[in-house]
């Protein structure tokens, strides 16, 4: 029978020992070339040995633990979603598009790992598998059609005890087991295993490893005399067509998933700590350093939270949550009346605080629960080995949260508790230092501390580009009162934004749909291009050189100055 | 049996050979657009060739005993030839004629990749801080800023100007990392100019060239000229710094597949530091060239 | 002092290199246009080795010539540890095995990469079948190796001059057309071998990744 590109059935590619932390194994099943390696965290990933990007093997990058790299740019690949995370010939930009690689499905059993082309067809471990300890044998591969293989090790049974032909390319001979892995038309591996380890296994080892030598040199002999078969033409998928054009600014997606609260815990004095998983199991979705998701609470509102998730750490999301007493409705839902076992709706992770990872000198300061998205970045830099600071400022030595998380970083972590507002002041003016060219300062907390850091760089004459910051939420109270009209040039239609009324109401109102999430100014979903009229800015987004551009706006609290306003939409 | 190459590239005059490296009267043989092809040059020095017989590599032969010659034009130091109707003129490298440059060879190397693929990653600069580590690029400077492109609608190339980038040592003749700044042209389909910072004469550029000998849709030679303004380096180490470069890129195309270089731009995923390479695809597909390439479905 | 007589894309020049990077030892380089120029067999080049080969290593007044001869030399004169070119006899004609190896490697492996990207005229089928056949017996015994405990070409804890000399060529085979996909246990060894401290690279060879610190 010939092999057909969509058989769905589940065959060994790879013996567990074969993937060693950081490595990357090159393999192949039914034409379709694979690149298989294990993450720190033990996960075994099967992708198609392609980078999206330029169609490079990747089994020729670097297994950096929690992602893939990509020898020809440098494209990082999260380890379980396969997704890009990091575009460095775009360091500034979080990759605005789903880049994600072909995954194939893998199951890690009896020593082996086992893939299949397509997901037609759930895992099942082979008829007798119950009540062993397998042990491997050593791959044999073959330069022979995979049913030759099969019949030729039919062969190898006595007269008088026949060999059992079994679905899906195996062949039980005496005690053995033989698998045999479909690579190609004419190319074959052969996976053994023994029902327990025998006594001495080397010697047992040596003796299939001779057998199946000799089996392989007469199968290839007799493989020699025949035409050999045309390789198998596997069709690479397209990819999206969003994929295929350039946008210059991310649409995020208005997905939302659903997530079981899987741990609570109070991680500091006044910190709260929520660990999100799907509830299947599954991996969530890719992610960038910096990200948050939106959380819908119970009570109907929405709040953004930073990830503080490492490199290719999908199987949960972790976010801290402070339990301020006068923390109005949101926080304090979550922390008060959410429990262990709660369903929460979530959306798919955004980054409006993306890291560089192109600095020669990162510094990481935080304040409060601003340590969160920090946290992240911190554990981004940590893996690919980049040198990173991080200065955790915090009321009191209690209220430090994530310490355990942070003590297992090799950079360098510096606690700070208990400073007083001048003392803060000094000692991020001494971190910080004067600028100097490829630094790169991340601040996350307080609005005060914020301002406060934003001064201090300038004053040290860091340029606005390597100040990033991300605000929990714009404290500024927002002058509505000004009425103008705005064009939205692609949509081609004229409105009216009243007193009282923001610019993305009205535009909700006419029927257009917006991104839009913290409605506030703060988290930079809704920006949006300006090509004529002057901005009114009122968030605390974009920073000093972007509001003076007045090519950008936030629609959802900044308004006009001018008449009228023209708009990219 | 090899497609027939579409009219286009069977009209260009394609490289085959540097000239100086012609042994005279002796056969070379090589492989244009599936079809084999003989070589040798005079007493007179000028290059022959023709479509090949029973000729073997080293044979002896008398260059005037060739009747049937195939059109042949030297430029560049290189010996060009033509399967079809090749155009009057080769494009135009002006700088080439200068008088204190310094114009080498430097070696023609054979690669497992079509034509194309091998000059869209000539044009690319975001690799090099991966692929020519701690020469063109090291990290962390691994940014692509933005650059022009255009297709001179005059001359007929794609045009990429204002590409910057950071190298610790972009030149033989540099000393520590610098900020460069490159001119791509592609005057030719499978050819293609490159003009950088020049670290001796800030007011010049120094001038590389790869110009690909297809000699299958998945395999070509890439024959590289450097014309460059460089007083102290010797031949043999400007060569050995361009055959170092060249060689860290040899495995990143033998590495990519599928080997012809797709055209729709659904098959990868291009990013704002791709925009030559896109504009370079866009100006194969507009010019009908299916050599090579795999064609936009239409 | 020592000078290298060196061509940057070559693999046996390159083991040279390697060992000298590894073994921290200061060298100059004059680099010979042994393509296109072919000065390597050139008259004052034939000089210094008669056999028109690449590399040839100077130290002071004496000439070797050699890949695998000399990598013995640097190893025996100036590696300390003396663990990269062991005195006991067993392990001596082990490593010396393994240089042979080497040589047959060179002369399929390297041949095909000649003839495919530098117009040489060898028989590129026969190279590369010739270098499948070593391939698998190098992935059999690194594979039991693994098993065993070892982790190099040769029976000590630490890689050798044969690490070293077999090397290059099996990760420039991909350049001859010869994929490494059929050889697991070898392609991990090739990840150890990127990982030795002080390895460096040649043009063609791109370094391992860093290996996991718990």
């Amino acid at each position: 029978m010939p092999l057909s590109l969509s058989d769905p059935n589940w065959y060994p590619i790879a013996s567990s020992e074969d993937l060693p932390f950081r490595h990357v194994y090159q393999g192949q099943l039914l034409g379709r070339e694979l690149a298989v390696w294990r993450a720190d965290d033990g996960n075994v990933n099967v992708w198609e040995n392609r980078c999206l990007h330029r169609g490079v093997r990747l089994s020729i990058g670097i297994n950096e633990g929690q992602e893939l790299k990509c020898q020809y740019h440098g494209w990082r690949y999260a380890n379980q979603s396969a997704g890009c995370t990091y575009i460095p010939a775009h360091p500034a930009d979080a990759p605005a598009r789903r880049i994600e690689n072909r995954k194939y499905p893998i199951r890690e059993a009896f020593g082996l790992i086992w893939s299949a082309a397509n997901d037609d067809q759930a895992y099942a471990p082979f008829p007798g598998s119950d009540g062993h300890d397998w042990f491997a044998l050593r791959p044999m591969p073959v330069n022979a059609t995979p049913e030759d293989v099969v019949a030729g090790l039919a062969r190898l049974a006595p007269d008088d005890e026949p060999a059992d032909l079994l679905p899906a390319l195996v062949v039980r001979v005496g005690g053995v087991t033989w698998f045999v892995q479909p690579v190609d038309a004419g190319r074959a591996v052969i996976r053994g295993l023994l029902p327990e380890k025998p006594a001495d296994e080397l010697a047992t080892l040596r003796h299939y490893n001779e057998l199946l030598t000799k089996l392989r040199d007469r199968l290839e002999r007799a493989a020699a005399r025949k035409p050999a078969p045309e390789p198998l033409q596997p069709v690479f998928e397209k990819v999206s067509a969003d994929l295929s054009t350039m946008p210059d600014i991310a649409v995020p997606r208005g997905n939302t998933l659903t997530v079981v609260v899987k741990r609570k815990w109070q991680s500091a004095d006044g910190v709260i700590g929520f660990e999100l998983a799907d509830r299947d199991g599954k991996h969530l979705p890719t992610f960038q350093p910096g990200a948050h998701i939106d959380v819908h609470l119970p009570n109907g509102l929405v709040r953004q939270y930073s990830l503080t998730n490492g490199p290719g750490d999908l199987s949960r999301y972790v976010i801290g949550v402070k339990a301020e007493s006068a923390s109005k409705g949101g926080s304090k839902v979550l922390v008060e009346t959410v429990r262990e076992g709660d369903l929460l709706q979530i959306s798919e992770p955004r980054n409006n605080f993306p890291l560089r990872r192109d600095a020669t000198r990162t510094v990481l300061i935080a304040g409060g629960i601003g340590i969160t998205p920090l946290l992240s970045m911190a554990r981004f830099l940590d893996k690919s080995s980049l040198p990173y600071e991080l200065h955790y400022f915090t009321r009191n030595d209690e209220s430090a949260a994530f310490s355990s998380e942070l003590g297992v970083l090799h950079g360098h972590v510096e606690r700070h508790a208990g400073l007083a507002r001048d003392a803060i002041r000094a000692k991020v003016a001494a971190v910080m230092g004067p600028y100097q060219f490829a630094n790169h300062v991340y601040i996350c907390g307080p609005g005060a501390m914020l301002e406060m850091v934003q001064q201090v760089a300038a004053d040290l004459g860091w340029p606005d580009e390597a100040v990033h910051f991300e605000y929990f939420q714009n404290d500024k109270v927002i002058d509505s009162s000004s009425a103008f009209d705005v064009e939205l040039a692609r949509s081609a239609m004229t409105l009216h934004v009243p007193a009282g009324k923001t610019i993305l109401e009205t535009m909700r109102e006419a029927g257009l749909t917006v991104p839009s999430s913290c409605e506030q100014g703060a988290c930079g979903t809704c920006l949006t291009t300006v090509m004529e009229g002057e901005v009114d800015h009122q968030d605390v987004y974009l920073n000093k050189t972007e509001k003076a551009s007045n090519t950008c706006m936030m629609t959802c609290v900044s308004r006009a100055k001018s008449d009228r306003l023209v708009l990219d939409i | 049996m090899p497609q027939a190459p579409d009219p286009i590239t069977r009209n260009l005059w394609h490289v085959v050979a540097a000239t100086d490296e012609l042994p005279i009267g002796l056969v070379e043989t090589t492989l244009l657009l599936d079809t084999r092809l003989a070589l040798t040059r005079g007493s007179d020095g000028e290059p022959v060739v023709w479509l090949r017989t029973d000729e073997e590599n080293g044979d002896e032969i008398d260059a005037d005993s060739v009747l049937e010659r195939l059109p042949v034009r030297t430029a560049y130091g290189y010996t060009w030839t033509c399967l079809g109707t090749p155009d009057a003129e080769l494009f135009p490298i002006p700088e080439f004629a200068e008088p204190d440059r310094v114009n080498m060879s430097c070696g023609s190397i054979g690669i497992h990749v079509s034509a194309p693929r091998a000059v869209e990653n000539f044009l690319d600069m975001g690799h090099f801080p991966y692929v020519h580590t701690d020469i063109l690029g090291s990290e962390p400077h691994t940014e692509v800023k933005e650059y022009d492109v255009e297709v001179s609608e005059e001359r007929d190339e794609v045009l990429a100007t204002k590409c910057r980038f950071i190298q610790p040592m972009a030149a033989k003749s540099a000393v520590g990392a610098m900020e460069v700044e490159y001119v791509y042209r592609v005057p030719h389909p499978f050819c293609s100019v490159l003009y950088k910072s020049c670290p001796e004469d800030e007011t010049r550029r120094d001038v590389i060239g790869i110009f690909l000998q297809p000699m299958t849709e998945e395999r070509c030679r890439a024959h590289l000229l450097q014309s460059m303004i460089d007083s102290t380096s010797t031949i043999t180490d400007l060569r050995r710094f361009q055959q170092t470069i060249f060689g860290q890129d040899k495995p990143i195309l033998e590495n990519q597949y599928p080997k012809k270089l797709p055209l729709d731009p659904r098959s990868e995923t291009p990013i704002r530091a791709d925009k030559s390479a896109i504009a370079y695809r866009r100006w194969l597909s507009q010019k009908g060239i299916t050599y090579g390439v795999i064609p936009q479905a239409s | 002092m020592i000078t290298l007589y060196d061509f940057e894309l070559s693999g046996n020049c390159y083991k040279l290199r390697l060992l000298m990077s590894i073994l921290n030892l200061p060298y100059d380089i004059v680099p010979v246009d042994f393509f296109p120029g072919r000065q390597h067999k050139a008259d004052w080049f034939l000089r210094l080795n008669p056999f028109g080969q690449l590399p040839v290593l100077k130290d002071d007044d004496l000439v070797l010539s050699d890949s695998g001869a000399i990598l013995a030399y640097l190893a025996k004169k100036y590696d300390t540890s003396g663990l990269w070119f062991p005195d006991d006899p067993a392990i001596t004609a082990e490593v010396l095995r393994w240089h042979a190896v080497a040589d047959d490697i060179t002369s399929t492996s390297s041949a095909a990469r000649l003839a495919l990207g530098y117009d040489y005229n060898f028989n590129i089928e026969k190279s590369q079948r010739g270098a499948h056949r070593i391939f698998r017996l190098m992935d059999e015994h690194l594979w039991f190796g693994e098993k065993a405990g070892r982790d190099w070409l040769c029976s000590p804890a630490h890689p050798t001059t044969a690490d070293i000399a077999c090397f290059p060529y099996v990760m420039l085979s991909e350049e001859g057309g010869i994929s490494r996909q059929d050889y697991p246990a070898l392609r991990r060894w090739t990840d150890r071998v990127r990982r030795i401290p002080g390895f460096t690279v040649m043009s063609g060879i791109f370094p391992a990744g860093p290996a996991k610190v718990d």
